[in-house]
């Protein structure tokens, strides 16, 4: 027989928990975001236009970038790697350092960009600039891997030059990310004529919006 | 005034009279758990976790003839994973939990027992992900049952059968803007030895 003091401690334990469990988190509704696809002339039937996306898939991660030693720029590109990753909650995105240029997935140089080629998102700041290249290989639906990213001083020497790579390294790793367009908002990292220093709501907003959208580019290569 | 010296002479001269029929426990086991994230980013996602290894220390008193009143700290080593519509499956962020609960534990037929307890957890920090932050401290209300078995003198071996119930939100989900808390509740299992002084 059990004790009628142990039937009641029992039934208030149920009867606080069903009371209690009545509760969905609620998510947010991250509206907050600009356009980051990728828009590319094609022409099979005559000129025509397309709207792409890309995110790197979870089995290319983390993706692989080399990153030319000289002026911290390492440094940088870490600290955007950081901030980029930080920006995500669930890992959709990770980024590791290689030493090897001839197996990364992108390639950060510290020089000028080369003559144009047909896609180039460039980004530019008082004292340094930046552009990274997207290949779409002929057909619009892969992108040519390594991504190509050029980021290089203007000014050398200049004072706000660390700060100014700071920045340009994180918005040129975003296009790599797959943020193939400009903000067109001025406090936006993805500006493009970025001054921030951190990812905006819309930034973060848009990213998280670009992993969580079908891609229809698929990385091709090394 | 004199409530507080009283409490506190109590609290110190009960637990010293009582020493002697002290009992502490160490378990291993695992606890698993409902899904603790529902998002949506164009489709569905969902966060689940895993088996967690848990390791959990026990300690109590008797407060009457037959019931014994005492803790239970639990750490726990959890993984989640994301399922997401038209996406693969994948490993989400791993997570760690501490919990202390207080209870009242007592016989239900020979060395079959009973549990009831509420206490505090805590989702601690990580790297990166939902649990970056950590979570605030949840209220959780746990029970279940214990079968000893004795070994030799005052040690024994103990199985432990343990549900709780949480309210699960981390400070990284509320800084990105989720609304209310996700129900959680968990069952866990765990083998291990106990000692009581004689």
């Amino acid at each position: 027989m059990i004790p009628r003091s142990r039937l009641l401690l029992g039934a208030t334990f149920v009867a606080l928990a069903a009371a209690l469990a009545c509760s969905d988190m609620v998510s947010p509704t991250r509206g907050t975001r600009y356009d980051w696809r990728l828009i590319v002339d094609y022409d099979s039937a005559g000129p025509r236009l397309d709207t792409l996306s890309f995110h790197w898939p979870r089995n290319r991660l983390p993706v692989r970038i080399w990153v030319e030693d000289s002026l911290e720029l390492p440094s940088r590109v870490r600290e955007g790697i950081a901030l980029w990753k930080g920006a995500l909650l669930y890992g959709e995105w990770d980024g590791v350092l290689v030493s090897d240029s001839a197996t990364a997935d992108v390639i950060v140089r510290l020089t000028q960009p080369p003559p144009q080629i047909p896609i180039r998102l460039a980004g530019r700041v008082l004292s340094c600039s930046g552009a990274t290249d997207v290949d779409t290989v002929g057909t619009r639906f892969e992108l040519a891997v390594p991504v190509r990213a050029y980021i290089f001083p203007t000014i050398p020497g200049a004072a706000d030059l660390t700060q100014c790579l700071r920045t340009v390294a994180a918005h040129e790793l975003g296009h790599t990310l797959g943020l193939f367009q400009h903000s067109s908002d001025s406090l936006d990292l993805m500006f493009s004529e970025p001054t921030a220093r951190f990812l905006t709501e819309r930034d973060v907003g848009t990213i998280t919006n670009a992993y969580h959208f079908t891609a229809d580019m698929f990385p091709v290569g090394p | 005034m004199r409530i507080l010296p009283t409490t506190l002479a109590l609290a110190l001269v009960l637990p010293a009279a009582l020493a002697g029929q002290a009992r502490y426990g160490l378990t291993l086991g695992a606890t698993g758990g409902t899904r603790l994230v529902t998002d949506r980013i164009f489709q569905d996602i969902e966060i689940t976790q895993g088996l967690a290894p848990t390791v959990t220390l026990s300690a109590s008193l008797p407060v009457s003839e037959r019931e014994r009143g005492g803790i239970e700290v639990a750490l726990g080593f959890g993984k989640t994973r994301i399922k997401e519509s038209g996406f693969p499956t994948v490993d989400g962020p791993d997570f760690k939990t501490l919990s202390i609960t207080g209870g009242v534990q007592g016989p239900i037929i020979s060395t079959l027992g009973w549990r009831f307890g509420a206490g505090l957890l805590k989702y601690l920090p990580e790297k990166e992900g939902i649990f970056r932050s950590g979570g605030p401290l949840l209220l959780i209300l746990s029970g279940g049952a214990d079968y000893r078995l004795p070994i030799r003198g005052p040690v024994g071996v103990v199985a432990r059968l343990r549900y709780d119930y949480q309210r699960f939100n981390t400070d990284e989900l509320q800084s990105s803007g989720f609304g209310r808390t996700q129900d959680v509740h968990r069952l866990g299992l765990g083998l291990g030895i106990e000692y009581q002084r004689p």
